[in-house]
C-alpha cells in the first residue's frame, strides 16, 4: 500500500515541478523522506487516538477548480482584508486586499521561496508524513509580512471552501512574518460540502521580539472531510501568540500547534474548543516548547463529545534545561454526553529545569445534572439549561478571544450546535 | 512524636552511601550462563517443578523471542544482552535445612545486616507491642527462608514460597498464575515467565483477616546474575491481607536485570495491601552499575466491593520501570495507588499505575510523588480508562513533581480514557522546586541544609507515607533522605 501512495503522490509532486520557483529540491527530499516513512503508523504514540485509515487507503487526487462557483460566507465583522481559497486554489476575484496591501508585503507563497528572506529550514519543520506531503505538494498559499512597528487592527480573514472534491486534496501553506512590535489578527475559516475530501493546511509564523499575533480559526469542513492542520510557530523575546481553535466539522479532524518559546518574556496562549458529533473524531495535539528562561505559556481546552463522537487532546509541555522561570500552565476539561462517545486527554510534562512552575489539571465528566434541576427549577427548559451550562463550559476558552465579533460568532455556534442536539437531549430528558 | 524524632536522628546519622552494597561470600549452584532452552530444563529440574511447569514455561520463551523490547518508556540504557547473565543463583544447598537453625550462618548473617527479622524469636523479643511480620526470604534465585508459617497456617493462610506452592498446590497454582498478567503481556513479563526461580505464594481464606503482616525481602547477591521472581497473592471472599516488598542489592560495576511479575487477585470484599520499599542498588554518582528493574505489577479486583491498595516508595534502582495497575472488574471495587518515587544521580525511572475500570461504581485514587535530585529523570505515566459499561465511575488523579537540582528532569505522562458519560475523573499535577521561603525557615531554625531538605521532602510525600505500614514507614523516610544525600548545594 506504501508503494502505491509513493507512486501516486510522487507522480502528484513531479507535475509540480517549475511552478513554484526555489521550491523543486525542497518537494524533492520532502518527496523521498514520505516514501521512506509514509503516514504515520496507527500505533505512533502521537496518534494513539486518530486514524489515518481515510489516508492510508488510497492517493487523494489533487483538487479541481469546482464547476459551479461557491458560495463566499459573509465576513465576521470588520476585517483589513480577505484572502479566498477555493479547492485549494486562490480565488483573486472573491478576495480584498483592503488596505493591507498598504501597510504590510503580502505575496503568494508561489513567489516566496526565491525571495531572499525566505527561511526554507523553518518551512520544512513537520517531519510528519503529513507535513511532509504537503511540503512535497506545495503549491499555494499566502505569506504576509507585517513590517516591524506595524500595527494592523482589525483581523485578516483566510476563507478556505472545498467543493465537489471527493477523493481529492488540498495541500496549503501560508507564512506569517511579524517584524518587531509588529500587530495581527488572523481568522482562518474552513467549509466544505459533504463530499470526502482532504484539508491539508500548514501555517508558519514568526513572532519577533515585541510582536503580537493573534490567530483564531473556526473549523467547519463538511462531514466527510479530512482536516489535517498544523501551526508552527516561533515566539521571540516579549512576542505574544494567541490562538484559539475551534474545531465542529469534518469526520476526522486533527489540529497541531507546535510553538517555541524562544525569547525571554514571550507568551503563548493556545485554546481550543471542539464540539464532536455522530461519527466525528476530533483530535488535537500541542506541543509548547520552552527554551529559553523567564517565558509563559497557558493552555485552555474544552471538548464536547455527544454521540458516537470522540475527542481526543494531547498537550504538551517541555521546559529546556535552561528555561528556570517557566510557567507553564494547561486546563483541559471534556464534556462527555452519551454511552457511544468517548474523551481522551493526554496531558504531558517535560521538565529539565528546576525553578519552574507547571501545572495541569484535566477533568472528564457529565454535564452536572444538580446545575440541570436548579436551572430548569428556575423556569428554564431543559434544552436552554444544557445550552448554558456548554456556553458556559466553553466560556473559559472564549472568552479570551479579543475580537468581539469573532467571540460572537464562535459562542453562537455553540447556541446552535447545541439546539441540533435538542431533540435527542428532550427524549432524554422525559425518560429520565 | 518519638518516633519522627527517631526517624529525623537517622536521617541525619545516615553519611549518605548506599549501605546494602556489601556481599555475601557464600557457596553458588549456578545455571549455565546465558538463556536457552536447556537453562530453563535446568532451572526447572533444579526446582523440581512438575512437567506441565516446565511445559508453561517453554512455551513462555519461545513467545519471548519472538517479541521486542519495548522503547516507549523515558528512559536510556544500553541495549542487554540477555545471554550475559546467569538466570540461576542459589546458596549451596547442605542437605535442605529443617529448621532456621539449619539454615547457613552467612545467610542469616545476611539478613541480620540488612535487618531482616528472619529469626522467629527475635520478631517476639522485640519492641513491645510492635506487630509480628511473617518474612519470606529470597536470596538470588531461591527462597531460604519463611517465618511463622505454622503460625500463619493455624489460620489456614498459606504462605510460603511459590517454587513450593507449584509442588504442593498445582491447582491452586495453576487456577491463577498468569491470570491476571498473561504470559504475552510484555516482554519482561514473558521472560519472567520462562526463567521465574521464586517469590512468595499466598492464599488468604474466606473470611480470614492475615494475623500478620507478611513480607518478602529480595536480596540479590551474585554476579551477572538477573532476578526473576513471581509474587502471586490471592484473597478469598471477605479476606485481608497486608504485604510488604523489600528488596536490596550488593554495589557493582555492572547493570543486573531484575524482571518481576507481582499478581494479585482480590475476589468479594476482599482486601489487598501491598506495600513495597524498593531500595535496590542504584548505580554509583557517575551512573556505573546498578539495577535494571523491569517490573510488571497487576491486581485484579475480580470480585464485588473488593479492594486492592499499591503502597510503593522508589529510590534504587539505576533504571526503573514499573507500574503496578489495577484492573476493577468486580462492581463497587476501589483500586489505590501512591507512590513516592526518588531518583538522584543518574537514575532514570519511569512509574506509574493503570486504572481500568471495567465495572460499575468502581473508584480508583493515585497520589504520586516524584523527587529528581542530580542528574537523574524522573516520569510518572499513568493511565485511567472508563469502558462504555462501567456506570458512576470515580477518579481521582494527583502527580506532583519536586525538582531538587538544576539539571535533573520531572515529567509527567498522564494518559485519560472515557467512554462512559456519567465518569468523574479528575486529574492535577504540578512541577516545582522546594521553596526557597521554607528552606530558609528552616535554616534559621538551626537546621542544616540536607536536614531541612529531607525535613521539606517528608512533608511532601507525607500523603503516600502514611499508607505504610509503621514498620515501613520509618526506613522509607530514612530512606528518602539517603537518596537525596549529596544532592543539596
Amino acid at each position: 500500500m506504501q508503494d502505491d501512495l509513493t507512486t501516486g503522490y510522487s507522480a502528484q509532486s513531479a507535475a509540480l515541478k517549475g511552478t513554484v520557483p526555489g521550491a523543486d529540491a525542497l518537494r524533492a527530499k520532502a518527496m523521498t523522506d514520505f516514501g521512506a516513512q509514509g503516514f504515520p503508523h496507527a500505533k505512533a504514540e502521537d496518534w494513539r487516538y486518530s486514524d489515518l485509515k481515510a489516508l492510508r487507503a488510497g492517493v487523494y487526487a489533487p483538487v479541481d477548480a469546482p464547476k459551479v462557483a461557491p458560495e463566499v460566507p459573509a465576513a465576521m465583522g470588520e476585517s483589513a482584508a480577505r484572502f479566498v481559497f477555493v479547492n485549494g486554489r486562490y480565488a483573486e476575484d472573491l478576495s480584498d486586499l483592503g488596505d493591507l496591501w498598504q501597510a504590510a508585503s503580502i505575496r503568494p507563497i508561489a513567489n516566496h521561496f526565491s525571495s531572499s528572506s525566505a527561511r526554507t529550514d523553518e518551512l520544512v519543520r513537520g517531519k510528519d508524513g503529513i507535513a511532509l506531503l504537503n511540503t512535497a505538494l506545495l503549491r499555494d498559499g499566502m505569506v504576509i509580512s507585517v513590517p516591524a512597528g506595524v500595527e494592523i487592527d482589525d483581523p485578516v480573514e483566510i476563507v478556505h471552501i472545498m467543493t465537489e472534491a471527493a477523493g481529492q486534496a488540498a495541500h496549503l501553506r501560508h507564512v506569517i512574518e511579524l517584524g518587531e512590535g509588529a500587530k495581527l489578527t488572523v481568522l482562518e475559516r474552513f467549509i466544505g460540502d459533504d463530499s470526502a475530501y482532504w484539508q491539508n493546511i500548514i501555517l508558519q509564523a514568526r513572532v519577533a521580539e515585541g510582536a503580537s499575533f493573534s490567530h483564531f480559526r473556526l473549523q467547519e469542513e463538511g462531514l466527510g472531510a479530512v482536516h489535517t492542520a498544523k501551526v508552527y510557530v516561533n515566539v521571540d523575546a516579549s512576542g505574544q501568540y494567541h490562538v484559539m481553535n475551534m474545531t465542529m466539522g469534518a469526520k476526522m479532524a486533527r489540529f497541531e500547534a507546535h510553538v517555541r518559546m524562544l525569547g525571554e518574556e514571550a507568551d503563548a496562549t493556545v485554546d481550543g474548543v471542539a464540539l464532536t458529533g455522530t461519527g466525528q473524531v476530533h483530535d488535537t495535539l500541542t506541543h509548547v516548547d520552552h527554551v529559553v528562561p523567564f517565558a509563559t505559556s497557558d493552555q485552555i481546552f474544552r471538548t464536547v463529545a455527544d454521540a458516537r463522537g470522540k475527542t481526543a487532546f494531547a498537550g504538551k509541555v517541555t521546559v529546556a534545561k535552561d528555561a528556570q522561570k517557566t510557567a507553564a500552565d494547561q486546563s483541559f476539561k471534556a464534556l462527555v454526553f452519551d454511552r457511544t462517545a468517548e474523551a481522551n486527554a493526554k496531558p504531558e510534562l517535560e521538565i529539565f529545569a528546576d525553578d519552574v512552575k507547571c501545572s495541569h489539571g484535566a477533568t472528564i465528566g457529565e454535564l452536572d445534572a444538580k446545575a440541570i434541576f436548579y436551572l430548569t427549577s428556575r423556569g428554564i427548559d431543559p434544552v436552554t439549561a444544557r445550552r448554558m451550562l456548554v456556553e458556559a463550559f466553553t466560556a473559559g476558552a472564549l472568552e479570551r478571544v479579543t475580537v468581539d465579533s469573532i467571540r460572537d460568532a464562535m459562542m453562537e455556534r455553540i447556541g446552535t450546535w447545541m439546539s441540533s442536539r435538542a431533540d435527542r437531549t428532550v427524549a432524554e430528558v422525559q425518560e429520565a | 512524636m518519638a518516633g519522627t524524632a527517631e526517624a529525623q536522628k537517622q536521617i541525619a546519622e545516615v553519611t549518605g552511601d548506599y549501605k546494602y552494597g556489601f556481599v555475601t561470600d557464600i557457596d553458588m549452584d549456578m545455571a549455565p550462563k546465558g538463556l536457552s532452552e536447556e537453562v530453563i530444563r535446568f532451572i526447572s529440574a533444579k526446582k523440581e517443578e512438575p512437567e506441565w511447569m516446565l511445559e508453561w514455561r517453554l512455551k513462555a520463551y519461545a513467545m519471548w523471542l519472538k517479541m521486542e523490547e519495548p522503547d516507549w518508556a523515558k528512559v536510556s540504557f544500553p541495549k542487554i544482552d540477555y545471554q550475559d547473565a546467569y538466570y540461576f543463583a542459589a546458596p549451596k544447598k547442605k542437605d535442605g535445612p529443617k529448621s532456621l537453625d539449619e539454615v547457613d550462618p552467612e545467610l542469616l548473617a545476611t539478613y541480620e545486616k540488612l535487618g531482616i527479622p528472619i529469626r522467629e524469636q527475635e520478631v517476639l523479643a522485640g519492641v513491645q507491642g510492635s506487630a509480628k511480620v511473617a518474612v519470606d526470604a529470597v536470596f538470588d534465585s531461591v527462597s531460604v527462608a519463611t517465618t511463622f508459617r505454622e503460625e500463619l497456617k493455624k489460620a489456614g493462610v498459606i504462605f510460603m514460597s511459590i517454587s513450593e506452592a507449584i509442588r504442593e498446590y498445582p491447582d491452586m497454582v495453576k487456577k491463577y498464575l498468569a491470570s491476571v498478567v498473561p504470559v504475552r503481556d510484555n516482554y519482561f513479563a514473558a521472560l519472567n515467565c520462562a526463567v521465574f526461580t521464586d517469590g512468595t505464594f499466598v492464599y488468604v481464606p474466606k473470611g480470614v483477616r492475615c494475623p500478620m503482616e507478611l513480607s518478602t525481602y529480595f536480596r540479590i547477591n551474585a554476579e551477572n546474575t538477573g532476578q526473576f521472581e513471581r509474587t502471586l497473592i490471592v484473597a478469598d471472599e471477605g479476606s485481608y491481607v497486608s504485604y510488604l516488598e523489600g528488596c536490596t542489592a550488593p554495589m557493582r560495576d555492572e547493570n543486573q536485570l531484575h524482571a518481576a511479575v507481582v499478581e494479585l487477585v482480590a475476589l468479594d470484599d476482599a482486601e489487598i495491601k501491598y506495600s513495597t520499599v524498593q531500595n535496590w542498588y542504584p548505580g554509583d554518582k557517575n551512573g556505573k552499575g546498578g539495577i535494571y528493574n523491569f517490573v510488571t505489577k497487576r491486581a485484579l479486583c475480580k470480585g464485588k466491593n473488593s479492594k486492592v491498595s499499591w503502597t510503593q516508595v522508589e529510590t534504587g534502582s539505576a533504571v526503573t520501570w514499573k507500574y503496578p495497575s489495577c484492573v476493577l472488574a468486580g462492581e463497587g471495587s476501589v483500586g489505590e495507588f501512591y507512590s513516592v518515587a526518588v531518583t538522584n544521580n543518574y537514575q532514570q525511572a519511569d512509574t506509574g499505575t493503570k486504572m481500568i475500570h471495567m465495572a460499575p461504581n468502581t473508584r480508583s485514587t493515585i497520589i504520586s510523588k516524584g523527587i529528581s535530585a542530580g542528574k537523574s529523570q524522573n516520569t510518572y505515566r499513568g493511565l485511567v480508562k472508563v469502558l462504555s459499561g462501567a456506570e458512576n465511575v470515580r477518579n481521582y488523579t494527583q502527580c506532583d513533581s519536586l525538582l531538587v537540582s538544576s539539571e535533573c528532569g520531572a515529567h509527567t505522562v498522564p494518559y485519560i480514557e472515557v467512554k462512559n458519560p456519567t465518569a468523574q475523573i479528575e486529574h492535577e499535577a504540578t512541577t516545582s522546586k522546594i521553596s526557597e521561603d521554607q528552606l530558609f525557615y528552616c535554616r534559621a531554625r538551626g537546621l542544616g541544609e540536607e536536614e531541612a531538605v529531607a525535613m521539606i521532602v517528608n512533608g511532601f510525600c507525607k500523603e503516600v507515607m502514611q499508607h505504610l505500614p509503621m514498620e515501613f514507614a520509618v526506613e522509607a523516610q530514612k530512606l528518602l533522605g539517603i537518596s537525596l544525600e549529596g544532592s543539596v548545594g
